[in-house]
């Protein structure tokens, strides 16, 4: 299994950069994925309200939400989503809040 | 001859891991009960290998089994072995060599005369079909540029498929397949999307499009019947990135065009392309062809996807033993039709980054499709500049035949896409134009993998973009 190191904390991820142990997400391991794999040195407000609906939304239906539900949950409009997280809300935002790759042509 | 040093193989020792097929299997999935999606079982598989084999393998497959020559051009036509000279287990002579084998030993007569001659095997146990597995799934993206490349007609693609559903069969495939093709069993669509989701998206879009021309006749009419376009899509769309379907319904709403989307059977994407289940196959596309049916409505358009257009547009159609009696067609085709006839204004200079173009392999060397995109971003853009090379010999994305979803090959399948990072750079263009969602992941890969200075961009956002509204001035 690869791993991603920031400023010597160490995680394990999937080939694809995604947790390998989705249950070992903390806020911390957010900030550590944000910045190795979207390249954000900081979470915004903006960023955590997406992340912490996504990852409510994991823990309560083992999935992961559509676009829509974010939006909705957060009142932010779809291309938001896109300014936040570079690579969209599967591989960018998904990522982020510490969910399994999801299933498809993502 | 001079005799190339041989590197270390490429092929990923990946496991099987059955984790979610006994989950599957637990939870009494109906499409595992009655038989139709498979779990793999311990026990005799290699015998059932061997009847699956002798029980499948048609005219053409012979053909492609026997014709071979081993005269290498497709080694020089396949980006592994472009990538990884070295190494001729990435050539697909080599890969397709894995399954004549067998074929040559258990049913040819040249296996049974001379099998030390004509190097006839047989796969002792399921570790041995588990490396099949990951030859045929782990090191082909299936794009055929060996096949356009063969001068004997052998057809790799076709027995890589062929493979892959021999394995799919005994349940011997990746997880990512497995998962993909339990969703579009249970649900109708590969990303398990619900039906009440799937409407409220499309509400959502409709909404946006009214606020964006301030036009609120817009609409995203579902189920509508005797339309003269039944839209299909693909679920990542729904799921997503629904951006495409708002350009899409924004484009046939200023054409006047008279168009619906089913309530059920709007998945155009089909995994029985990938894991090769002409059964699954067959299911998917049906459920495109029967809405178009129930509907009737006079022409079905497929949004832009690569696997989507090859198996609703072409392979569809034999899979499910379906009549086709409605023009088939992909959304590009239908927006060039638009411009043609005036019915939707563009002006290039919305676009004037240079675009190059990106040929999907489903679309261009397996779907004939090829000029068409090209005549649009021509209209569309104000430097469109081909890649080389282009069109019918153009490189894979490296993340075709369900390669996206099977995270396990991801780093061999990065390593190779040097030859794709090579050619995307050398256009010095700003965006790459494919009209696939599978090519975008998989060129969104490339780019990030090798630090391009370039974005992806589908036909429908460019066509969008250079869209004049009736009333608005141009910038």
């Amino acid at each position: 299994m690869p791993t991603i190191e920031v400023e010597g904390i160490t995680v394990e991820v999937n080939e694809e950069g995604f947790l390998a142990h989705p249950e070992e997400w903390t806020e911390e391991t957010a900030k550590l994925l944000a910045k190795a794999e979207e390249g954000l040195d900081e979470l915004t407000a903006e960023h955590w309200a997406v992340v912490k609906f996504i990852r409510g939304y994991y823990l309560e239906k083992n999935l992961a939400p559509m676009v829509r539900k974010m939006c909705q949950a957060t009142g932010f409009p779809l291309m938001k989503i896109y300014d936040l997280f570079p690579s969209g809300p599967a591989k960018g935002a998904c990522k982020v809040a510490g969910l399994p790759k999801p299933d498809g042509c993502v | 001859m001079k005799r190339r040093k041989t590197g270390p193989s490429g092929v990923v020792e990946a496991p099987l891991d059955p984790g979610t097929q006994s989950r599957a299997r637990e939870s009494g999935l109906a499409s595992v009960q009655d038989g139709r999606l498979r779990t793999y079982e311990p026990g005799d598989n290699t015998r059932r290998f061997l009847d699956l084999l002798g029980s499948r393998v048609s005219r053409p497959l012979a053909v492609s089994l026997t014709a071979c020559v081993h005269c290498g051009l497709c080694a020089e036509s396949c980006h592994y072995f472009l990538a990884r000279p070295d190494d001729p287990t990435m050539t697909p002579v080599w890969k397709a060599d894995q399954i004549r084998k067998i074929f040559k030993r258990h049913l040819d007569w040249t296996g049974r005369v001379a099998p030390w001659w004509v190097k006839a095997g047989s796969p002792r146990d399921d570790e041995d079909l588990n490396r099949l597995k990951n030859i045929v799934f782990g090191t082909c993206s299936a794009c055929r540029r060996c096949t356009y490349n063969c001068p004997m007609g052998v057809d790799t693609g076709l027995l890589v498929r062929f493979t892959r559903g021999l394995l799919t069969e005994l349940g011997i495939v990746p997880e990512g397949v497995f998962n993909v093709s339990r969703d579009q069993w249970e649900t109708g669509n590969q990303m398990a999307v619900s039906e009440q989701d799937y409407l409220e998206t499309l509400e959502w879009m409709r909404d946006d499009v009214r606020t964006e021309l301030g036009d609120d006749s817009v609409e995203i009419p579902v189920d509508r019947e005797g339309c003269d376009i039944l839209y299909t899509i693909n679920p990542r769309e729904i799921k997503f990135d629904p951006r495409s379907i708002a350009q899409a319904a924004k484009i046939f709403h200023l054409a006047g065009a008279s168009w619906t989307m089913p309530k059920w059977g709007w998945d155009q994407t089909n995994f029985g392309l990938f894991s090769g289940d002409d059964k699954l196959g067959a299911f998917v596309a049906r459920n495109v062809y029967e809405a178009a049916e129930r509907l009737r409505a006079k022409r079905i358009v497929i949004s832009e996807c690569g696997h989507g257009y090859r198996s609703t547009r072409w392979e569809g159609y034999t899979w499910a033993g379906f009549d086709q009696k409605l023009p088939t067609e992909s959304v590009v085709v239908t927006l060039r039709r638009y411009i043609e006839e005036g019915r939707i204004a563009v002006d290039p200079s919305r676009n004037p980054d240079a675009v190059t173009f990106h040929d999907s392999c489903n679309i261009a060397r397996s779907g004939d499709l090829v000029e068409e995109p090209r005549d649009v971003l021509r209209g569309v853009c104000a430097d469109f500049r081909e890649m080389y090379p282009n069109r019918c010999e153009n490189f894979c994305c490296t993340g075709g035949g369900g390669l996206l979803s099977m995270a396990e090959y991801r780093p061999l399948r990065l390593e190779v896409a040097k030859i794709k990072a090579d050619q995307l750079r050398a256009t010095g263009a700003k965006l790459v134009c494919t009209m696939c969602h599978n090519c975008i992941d998989g060129l969104n890969d490339v780019i990030k993998h090798y630090k391009l200075p370039m974005r992806v961009v589908q036909v429908l956002e460019l066509v969008s973009n250079a869209l004049v509204l009736p009333g608005i001035k141009a910038k």
